[in-house]
C-alpha cells in the first residue's frame, strides 16, 4: 500500500464509451464507468465490440491496466502511455485487431477513437482490423463508412498540423453488415504516420462557403453491380440541378469469405457481409470544410439502390443544411483535437443543429470532467446563418511521449 | 416513362402549330374576312395575342393520344395558359465517371487531394516556363502546340480523356510516323492466322459496307484501291530447284514445267522452229 489510491474519474452507463476511454488515454486519467447496461436483463454490461476496443487500447498502449466486473457492468481504466505498439517484432509494423463474429458496429466506430489517438502516440500507429467482425461499410447502428472516414475526417487532422501525406487508410476488403446486423469480415489497415507534440490552433470561424463539388463512392459487395449506376444515378438525380460537379466513383466487390464456423468441418468457408451503400462527400469552396452523408442498406433487405441514393442525397442536403464548418460525424474530432492543443483559444463555427446534438454536449461536459477548460459559445454575427462559434481553449496536454525533457 | 411525356407534349405543340399554318392556306376560301385581316397585320408587325383557332386541333389531338394509351390523361383547357416545363432528368441518364487519375487519386487509400493538380510546366532550374520570353521557350512552346495540333483529337475520346495509357501510346506511334517510321508501332506483329484472317475479313467487310452505303446514298468516295495480282514467279529462295517443286526427297515436275524445258515442239512449230530457223540462212544457199 505504498502508492494512494488513484483518483478515479467516475461515469456511469455505456455513453459514448470510447470517447471517455480516449479522453483518458490522452489525459492520462484513470476512469470508472459503473451501470453499464446494468437495467439490461438479457445484455447487461459490455457488449463485444466494446471489449474489442478495450484490447485494442491495450495493444497500442503500454502499461494500461483495466479490470472488468464479473458482469461487465463496472469498468475501471488505469491509462499507459501510447506507444502505438509497433516495437512487435514478428508480424510486421502493424498490430493486428480481430473483431468476434458477433460484432454489431462499424470499424468506423473503432477508427473514429484510434484516430483521436494515435497523434498523439510515441510512434506510428498501424493497425489493422480483420476477423469476421469487420464492417467496412456504414451500418444501421449509425457508424459511417471507412471512405467517409478516408475522405471526410482524416482531411480534418492537416488542419491540427499533421502531415496528411502520412495518413493511409487501406481497404484490403470490402464488407457490408452481415446477417441480422452482426460481423462482415471486411480488412481495413489504418497507419497513422505522422505525431505531433501538441496540434496547431484551429481558427475555422470563417464563412462555411458554399458546396463546389459533391464526391462519393457508392459500394456494392456481393450483390449486383449494377447498383452502384444506380444508386449513382438516383442520387445524381437529386444533386445536379443544385451542383454540377457531380462525380461518384462505384466500387465493387465480392462478398468476404469466412470460415462457415462448424467444428466438424474447420475448412467450410461462407460468404457473408453482402449489401450495398452510398457515401457522398460534398466539399466547399471554403478550404476545410468538407460535408458528408452515408446511407447503407439495411442487412435485411427489401430497398433498392433507388431508394438509398435518393435517401443519401437528401441526408448530404440535410448536413449541409445545418451549416457550420464542421458535420456532426467530425466534431467531436476536431473539438477533442482544440481542447488537447496548446494554451490558446481556437475558434470553431458549428451549425446550432451539430453542438445541439446529446454528443457534443456531452463530450464537452466531458472534457470539462477531464480538465479541459469550458467553451464559450456566441452566435455567429456576420450573416444570418444562426450559426454558433465555439471557442476552445487548449489545455496544453499534447503528446506525452514526446515531450521533451 | 416521363420522357415519353415530354416528347409527346413537344409534338402536339408543333402538330397544332402546324395545324394553323395549313389552315391558313390551304382552305383558304372557308377563311372570314377578319382572318385574313388578322394574317396581313400579324406579318407586318406582331402576332396577336388571342390565337382562339389554335385551341381546337390541340385538343382533338390529345384526345386522339389518349386513346393510344390511357396513361395519359391528355392536355386539360386549364394547360393552355400555363407555362410548360420540360424536364431534361432522363436525358443525362448516362453518368459522367470520374476521369482515370481522378479516380485513382479519390479511390486510392491516401486522403484525397482537396483541389486537382495544376501541372505547371517548369524547366530544370525550377522556374516556371510560362514567363520565359527567350528563344528556347519560345521554341518549347511552339513544339507543345504543334504537338497539341497534332495529338488532341486524341483527347476526344470520352472513355479516357487525357493523353496517358493507350492515349499516349497513340500519340507516340503518331510522331513516331511523322518522323518516317514505316510501320506502326501498334501493329501486332504476331498473332494466329486465324485472328489475321478474322481480322481481314472484318476489315475488308467494314470497307465493303462503307463503300455500298456510300453508293446507295449517293456520295462519291475515294477510287478503291486496286489489288495488287502475284508479281509473276515467287521468290524460290537459296538452294532452291531452279525449276520443279523439291518434296519428300524428289523434285516433282509438274507438265507445264517440262513443256517448258522441253521447249516448244517440232511437230505443231514446224520449219519456223528455233533450232532450223531462218536466222540462219544456210538452208537458203
Amino acid at each position: 500500500m505504498a502508492t494512494p489510491a488513484p483518483e478515479f474519474l467516475r461515469f456511469t452507463t455505456h455513453k459514448s464509451l470510447a470517447q471517455r476511454l480516449v479522453l483518458s488515454t490522452l489525459t492520462g486519467k484513470p476512469i470508472h464507468i459503473s451501470q453499464i447496461r446494468s437495467s439490461s436483463t438479457t445484455n447487461p454490461g459490455l457488449t463485444p465490440h466494446e471489449i474489442s476496443f478495450l484490447r485494442l487500447l491495450d495493444s497500442i498502449t503500454n502499461g494500461s491496466v483495466m479490470q472488468i466486473s464479473y458482469t461487465g457492468t463496472t469498468l475501471t481504466y488505469m491509462p499507459g502511455l501510447i506507444t502505438g505498439g509497433a516495437v512487435t517484432g514478428g508480424s510486421g509494423d502493424v498490430v493486428r485487431c480481430a473483431l468476434p463474429e458477433t460484432c454489431r458496429r462499424g470499424v468506423s466506430w473503432f477508427l473514429l477513437p484510434l484516430c483521436m489517438l494515435a497523434p498523439f502516440s510515441k510512434g506510428p500507429v498501424n493497425v489493422r482490423f480483420e476477423g469476421e467482425g469487420v464492417i467496412t461499410s456504414a451500418t444501421e447502428t449509425g457508424d459511417v463508412c471507412v471512405d467517409t472516414i478516408r475522405t471526410a475526417i482524416l482531411p480534418l487532422y492537416e488542419q491540427f498540423g499533421i502531415m496528411g501525406s502520412k495518413l493511409e487508410l487501406r481497404v484490403l476488403q470490402r464488407s457490408c453488415a452481415g446477417p441480422s446486423g452482426k460481423g462482415g469480415g471486411g480488412v481495413v489497415e489504418l497507419r497513422f504516420g505522422s505525431q505531433v507534440r501538441l496540434p496547431k490552433t484551429l481558427h475555422l470561424n470563417r464563412s462555411p462557403g458554399r458546396v463546389k463539388r459533391i464526391r462519393g463512392v457508392a459500394y456494392c459487395t456481393g450483390v449486383a453491380a449494377s447498383g452502384n449506376a444506380r444508386m449513382i444515378h438516383a442520387a445524381r438525380g437529386v444533386l445536379n440541378p443544385l451542383v454540377s460537379d457531380v462525380h461518384v466513383a462505384a466500387q465493387y466487390d465480392q462478398a468476404p469469405l469466412v470460415s462457415r464456423g462448424d467444428k466438424s468441418d474447420p475448412k467450410a468457408k461462407k460468404r457473408t457481409g453482402i449489401g450495398f451503400g452510398l457515401c457522398l462527400i460534398a466539399e466547399s469552396s471554403s478550404e476545410g470544410v468538407i460535408y458528408s452523408a452515408d446511407v447503407p442498406a439495411p442487412s435485411s433487405g427489401g430497398v433498392t439502390p433507388e431508394d438509398i441514393g435518393k435517401q443519401c442525397a437528401y441526408q448530404l442536403l440535410d448536413n449541409i443544411s445545418q451549416g457550420g464548418c464542421v458535420t456532426r460525424v467530425g466534431a467531436p474530432t476536431v473539438l477533442t483535437l482544440m481542447a488537447l492543443g496548446s494554451e490558446d483559444v481556437g475558434r470553431l463555427r458549428l451549425g446550432r443543429d451539430v453542438i445541439g446534438t446529446e454528443d457534443i454536449i456531452g463530450l464537452g461536459r466531458d472534457l470539462k470532467k477531464f480538465g479541459a477548460s469550458n467553451w464559450g459559445l456566441r452566435d455567429a454575427e456576420d450573416d444570418g446563418s444562426g450559426d454558433i462559434i465555439v471557442s476552445v481553449k487548449g489545455s496544453a496536454v499534447g503528446n506525452v511521449g514526446r515531450k521533451i525533457a | 416513362m416521363a420522357s415519353m411525356l415530354g416528347k409527346r407534349k413537344r409534338r402536339t405543340i408543333e402538330i397544332s402549330k402546324g395545324d394553323r399554318d395549313e389552315s391558313g392556306e390551304s382552305d383558304a376560301s372557308g377563311l372570314d374576312v377578319q382572318e385574313i385581316f388578322r394574317r396581313h397585320f400579324e406579318a407586318q408587325f406582331k402576332p396577336l395575342p388571342a390565337a382562339q383557332k389554335s385551341l381546337k386541333p390541340v385538343a382533338e389531338e390529345s384526345a386522339d393520344e389518349s386513346e393510344e394509351d390511357s396513361d395519359w390523361e391528355g392536355i386539360s383547357d386549364d394547360e393552355e395558359n400555363a407555362v410548360q416545363v420540360v424536364e431534361h432528368t432522363e436525358a443525362q441518364a448516362r453518368a459522367a465517371a470520374m476521369s482515370k487519375e481522378e479516380l485513382k487519386s479519390f479511390m486510392s487509400s491516401k486522403l484525397p487531394k482537396s483541389a486537382p493538380l495544376v501541372s505547371v510546366l517548369r524547366d530544370k532550374a525550377g522556374a516556371s516556363i510560362e514567363d520565359d520570353p527567350s528563344e528556347a521557350a519560345n521554341l518549347k512552346k511552339d513544339l507543345a502546340l504543334q504537338r497539341l495540333l497534332a495529338e488532341s483529337h486524341l483527347l476526344d475520346s470520352a472513355r479516357s480523356p487525357t493523353l496517358s495509357g493507350n492515349n499516349r501510346h497513340k500519340a507516340t506511334d503518331l510522331r513516331l510516323q511523322a518522323l518516317g517510321s514505316k510501320t506502326s508501332i501498334l501493329k501486332q506483329e504476331k498473332m494466329p492466322m486465324s485472328h489475321r484472317k478474322g481480322i481481314i475479313t472484318k476489315n475488308s467487310e467494314k470497307e465493303d459496307r462503307r463503300r455500298r452505303e456510300a453508293r446507295e446514298n449517293g456520295i462519291i468516295l475515294e477510287k478503291a484501291k486496286m489489288k495488287k495480282t502475284s508479281e509473276g514467279m515467287r521468290d524460290r529462295g537459296v538452294g532452291a530447284p531452279g525449276v520443279g517443286k523439291f518434296s519428300g526427297g524428289t523434285l516433282k515436275l509438274s507438265k507445264k514445267d517440262i513443256s517448258d524445258i522441253e521447249g516448244p515442239q517440232r511437230g505443231t512449230a514446224g520449219r519456223g522452229g528455233r533450232g532450223g530457223g531462218r536466222g540462219r540462212g544456210k538452208r537458203g544457199r
